[in-house]
């Protein structure tokens, strides 16, 4: 997941918190326009940063919610609370959006109609004038689904096409079907990059399409052509799914109906005179009904090749023959068809259509608004009452041809028998309640639902037909409810909620989104407990993390203690046992304590883009002002460290980041007459190298002239003429680091106040930071931070003197060696050594801290010398014995010892006594 | 170039993007009666197909991609374009 999404969706459930709790203060005091300005501002966000990603569903919501909200503002209308309640249920549609985008779930068509419900419940309470509001994209009301097509219309794709798509439609597989539809794009998209066009050619399954105006066009002077004056009519085999995800950007904009194939069957050509076919009408309905296919299909083809091929009888024949290869085809298909030769006019489909639908056939959009199940044509019955009983009848064949291992059987077989029960008693039947009765007590006896399913077939023979032609092509809303209606009735606590009833009116949708049905609003209600548990990152206020670093460093003390425990257990009480065992404990809780202080350490971690991200804009405002043409690279802003020193580099990283800008890059055209391209480079790289981490900005500018800086340094006073002749340019180039120095003739409002460099280094050696310059006159500067990770641990090397011990920072020391005192020379008053071919100045500690006893050597009358870094130079300290390195948590020194700047702090060492940690350079 | 003008026709090559309508339809402006090649035409934006519609420009080559070339038959071919139902 990427970052950008990873935010969008923490501050998604963060927002949508807090409009749940805007809008419960709301209902309290709905006059409050503070929180209603603030309710707006909040959906407003999230609509707007929801445009970031691919979810035009949450989008759209939250428009619609912004627009009502935007309503009320105006006082167009009243806040009440129905208007909290569909404002909540659509927040938790959000809520569960943004789980979908988070699980990466693919986008589906139930949950882009929940949207549709939940966006038509928000703008039903708009007021009317505002819900036509032309400047906003989306229509206020769902589509409604489109008629189907009249024969004329559809006699218009050309035949072959036609026929083709109907054979295929009848041997489609499950979930496919033909359907047609209407896409009106919205006049000004093509501003908005759609391209109809493209979206219509790749329509998944797509048969067919035409494109027509919607009204005649103005004369060509006039013409707009940017505004979208199109309308596409098409005809797909596919499924709704992949067509809501197709359009799923434009779903208002898209009207579309199932076509039951036969439709499509529409013979066309001349007529010849008029129908004279009646020989082969009744030759024809009679091998139909002897059930003779194959005979059927020889007197079609025989008569074919009698006939001219631009006839309407050889357009009838030709369907008729290909209708024949599809075993989909009924025989009442087939017989309007023939029938349809008497008069040479199309067969009434509408009719029969239905019945032969095949059994995947989809539902007219937008789902919820289902197709009552017509029956129609074979069967009078078809009021609501018929069909439900039909169904009834259904689910209950249904539940008693279930096999009969279940355990349950018994309920099942009751459930059954008082269904039909009340069939009975609906249809006026109640004498024959006493055989039900019977039946099911066979049943139940013989522990088996056919005596059950034998006299239900007995007792509704009429409707079995029915039935049983069901089964063979069952209505595809009817079999949906037969399998919800089962699992009802099979096994209670698995209750679904029943099949939405027919809901066409925006009202209507309105009151099926806000809910009306408890088993709904149960589970809306569970979800929103789990939605709770779900929430993957704390804000945490840093005081506790603080807290928790303090625990852990106690822990680290604690932890040190110890081993001075097990010493003291073989020492003083004898048991080497116990203090081997002892030392194993101490393996283990070391082991849990360090990781527990890395996980810590990790919670306080923040890449380093957190202070990278400004140096985009900053470089292109500078850049801007200054004339230059920069490319800004950032490498490496997931390096992480701690918060701590992330944040302590911001300042000094901006303003250095500002000098190269200022003074290291220069014009594009001094570019040029260098031979280097006009646009200057300004890198930013972070890196982590063992525990440290590295920051470069490397420019390839003018670079920095030793000479320059040697004698502005001159200049200003800040080195004598012996140091000028001396220095090296690698020093001279350090010099930008003394304080008050500036090498700027003029001070602009960018740099050169000669307050610069060295804020920089002070504020980088504060978290024990350094920094060194590199440059190469002509060619660039480079200057590198080397940081730590982290500041809460720091290890120490300790070091005795005098008897006492003191910490010395291990990054400063470079090693520790044994100096015959026979190699220590005396220079004036110093005393220095050779190291390694070195010359290392000696400090006595002792003497640096005021104390008078001379260094102890040891038995061989050698110095202990602790050979420690100081900038670029060593410095070796005279001390008594080393001793183990160890980590302590550093605390500086407060109240009266804060002004004593010879330590850097102070830290509990295992044994509970304090360990002074020196400032090696205070202390020369 | 997408678009290329000669004499009288104009020739469609391989992608029409949106901003070339604006083109088309000046051309077809001082042009009327200039037909148009769409045989190297891959596809071509809806409002550059709009100028053809408007302009009822005669076309002379059809592309190769027969979907398209179904789908802009039907809307530049002459035959009265059929309203909303």
């Amino acid at each position: 997941m990427n970052p950008l999404l990873e935010q969008f969706l923490s501050e998604a459930r963060d927002t949508l918190e807090a409009i749940g709790a805007t809008l419960m203060e709301l209902e309290q005091a709905p006059e409050d326009g503070e929180l209603m300005t603030q309710l707006f501002r909040l959906v407003h966000t999230l609509k707007g940063n929801s445009g970031l990603f691919e979810v035009p569903e949450m989008t759209r919501v939250l428009h619609a919610g912004e627009d009502l909200m935007d309503a009320v503002r105006h006082h167009e209308i009243g806040f009440s609370n129905e208007l909290a309640d569909r404002l909540l249920d659509a927040m938790d549609h959000v809520a569960s959006l943004c789980e979908d985008l988070e699980a990466e779930r693919p986008f589906n068509a139930s949950t882009a109609a929940d949207t549709q419900k939940y966006v038509s419940a928000l703008r039903a309470l708009m007021p009317q004038h505002l819900d036509a509001d032309p400047d906003e994209g989306t229509s206020p009301a769902p589509p409604e689904p489109l008629p189907r097509p009249a024969a004329g219309r559809l006699a218009q794709l050309p035949e072959a096409l036609r026929m083709s798509a109907c054979l295929a439609a009848l041997q489609a597989t499950p979930g496919q079907a033909l359907v047609w539809g209407c896409y009106q794009p919205d006049d000004q998209c093509f501003f908005q990059g759609e391209d109809p066009l493209h979206l219509v050619r790749n329509i998944p399954g797509l048969l067919w399409a035409d494109v027509a105006a919607r009204q005649d066009w103005a004369p060509l002077a006039n013409l707009d052509a940017y505004q979208c004056q199109l309308s596409f009519h098409w005809l797909a085999l596919t499924d709704t799914e992949a067509l809501a995800t197709h359009f799923r950007y434009v779903p208002d904009q898209l009207r579309q109906c199932a076509l039951p194939p036969l439709l499509l069957v529409l013979p066309q050509g001349d007529p010849n005179g008029g129908p004279v076919y009646e020989d082969f009408v009744h030759d024809a309905l009679a091998l139909l009904d002897a059930g003779d296919r194959s005979g059927l299909g020889r007197a079609v083809r025989s008569m074919l090749e009698l006939s001219n091929a631009a006839l309407w009888l050889s357009s009838a024949l030709r369907w008729l023959q290909s209708l024949l290869q599809a075993p989909a085809t009924t025989d009442e298909a087939l017989r309007a068809l023939i029938l349809s030769l008497r008069q040479l006019q199309w067969p009434d489909w509408s009719q029969l259509a239905t019945s032969a639908q095949p059994a995947s056939s989809p539902q007219a959009v937008p789902p919820p608004v289902a197709e009552a199940p017509q029956t129609g044509g074979l069967d009078a019955a078809h009021t609501p009452e018929a069909v439900a009983f039909r169904e009834l009848l259904s689910v209950q064949a249904e539940i008693l041809s279930l096999p009969d291992d279940a355990q349950w059987l018994t309920g099942r077989i009751q459930a059954a028998s008082g269904a039909l029960g009340a069939c009975l008693r609906a249809n006026g039947r109640e004498d024959e309640l006493p055989a039900l009765a019977a039946a099911t007590a066979q049943a139940l006896a013989e522990g088996r639902s056919a005596p059950l399913a034998d006299w239900m077939a007995e007792a509704f023979a009429g409707a079995q037909g029915e039935l049983q032609r069901q089964a063979t092509a069952p209505c595809p809303d009817s079999g949906q409810t037969a399998a919800s209606g089962s699992v009802r009735l099979a096994d209670a606590t698995h209750a679904e909620p029943p099949a939405a009833p027919a809901a066409t009116t925006p009202e209507a949708l309105a009151l099926q989104a806000s809910g009306a049905s408890p088993a709904d609003l149960e589970a809306r209600i569970e979800r929103r407990v789990e939605d709770h548990a779900s929430a993957k990152s704390l804000k945490v206020d840093q005081v506790k993390i603080d807290r928790l670093m303090n625990l852990i460093g106690e822990m680290v003390v604690a932890k040190n203690a110890i081993p001075y425990l097990a010493n003291r257990a073989e020492s003083v009480y004898g048991s080497r046992e116990l203090s081997r065992e002892i030392k194993t404990q101490y393996a283990v809780i070391n082991r849990i304590s360090e990781e527990m202080q890395d996980a810590i350490m990790q919670v306080r971690m923040m890449p380093v883009s957190f202070v990278f991200q400004r140096f985009p804009r900053l470089v292109r405002d500078l850049s801007r002002r200054l004339g230059k043409d920069v490319n800004l690279v950032l490498e490496g802003e997931d390096t992480a460290a701690d918060k701590n020193i992330i944040e302590s580099i911001g300042d000094p990283l901006v303003h250095m980041v500002r000098n190269s800008l200022d003074h290291g890059l220069e014009m594009p055209e001094q570019r040029r007459a260098a031979g280097k391209a006009a646009q200057g480079q300004l890198r930013i790289s972070a890196r982590q190298e063992a525990d440290r981490v590295v920051i470069e900005i490397i420019d390839d500018g003018r670079g920095i002239d030793p000479e320059v800086i040697k004698f502005k340094a001159y200049e200003k006073g800040l080195i004598d003429e012996a140091t000028l002749e001396r220095i090296t340019p690698q020093e001279a180039i350090n010099l930008v680091f003394m304080p008050g120095f500036s090498t700027a003739d003029a001070v602009s409002d960018l740099s050169g106040r000669g307050v610069g460099m060295d804020v920089v280094r002070t504020a980088i050696e504060r978290v024990n930071g350094s920094i060194t310059l590199d440059s190469v006159k002509g060619q660039g500067t480079t200057i590198r931070l080397s940081l730590p990770l982290s500041m809460a641990v720091t290890n120490v090397m300790t070091v005795e003197t005098d008897g006492q011990v003191f910490g010395v920072p291990i990054d400063m020391v470079v090693e520790t060696v044994r100096v015959p005192s026979t190699s220590i020379r005396g220079i004036k008053d110093n005393l220095v050594t050779v190291l390694r071919g070195r010359v290392v100045p000696l400090k006595s500690l002792n003497r640096l801290l005021g104390l008078a006893a001379p260094p102890l050597a040891n038995d061989n009358d050698e110095l202990a010398v602790l050979v420690v870094r100081l900038g670029e130079d060593y410095l070796g300290l005279l001390v008594d014995d080393f001793h183990e390195t160890t980590d302590i948590i550093l605390k500086p020194l407060g109240g009266v010892l804060g002004g004593l700047r010879l330590y850097s702090g102070s830290a509990l060492l295992g044994d509970g006594s304090v360990l002074m940690v020196l400032n090696v350079k205070e202390m020369l | 170039m997408a678009l290329e003008f000669q004499k009288k026709q104009v020739l469609f090559n391989g992608v029409v993007g949106v901003e070339e309508a604006e083109n088309l339809l000046a051309w077809l402006q001082k042009k009327p009666g200039a037909s148009a090649d769409l045989s190297a035409c891959e596809h071509l934006h809806p409002a550059n197909l709009q100028v053809l519609m408007a302009a009822a420009t005669p076309i002379k080559a059809w592309p190769a991609d027969p979907v398209l070339a179904a789908i802009l038959q039907s809307a530049l071919t002459a035959h009265p374009s059929i309203q909303e139902q």
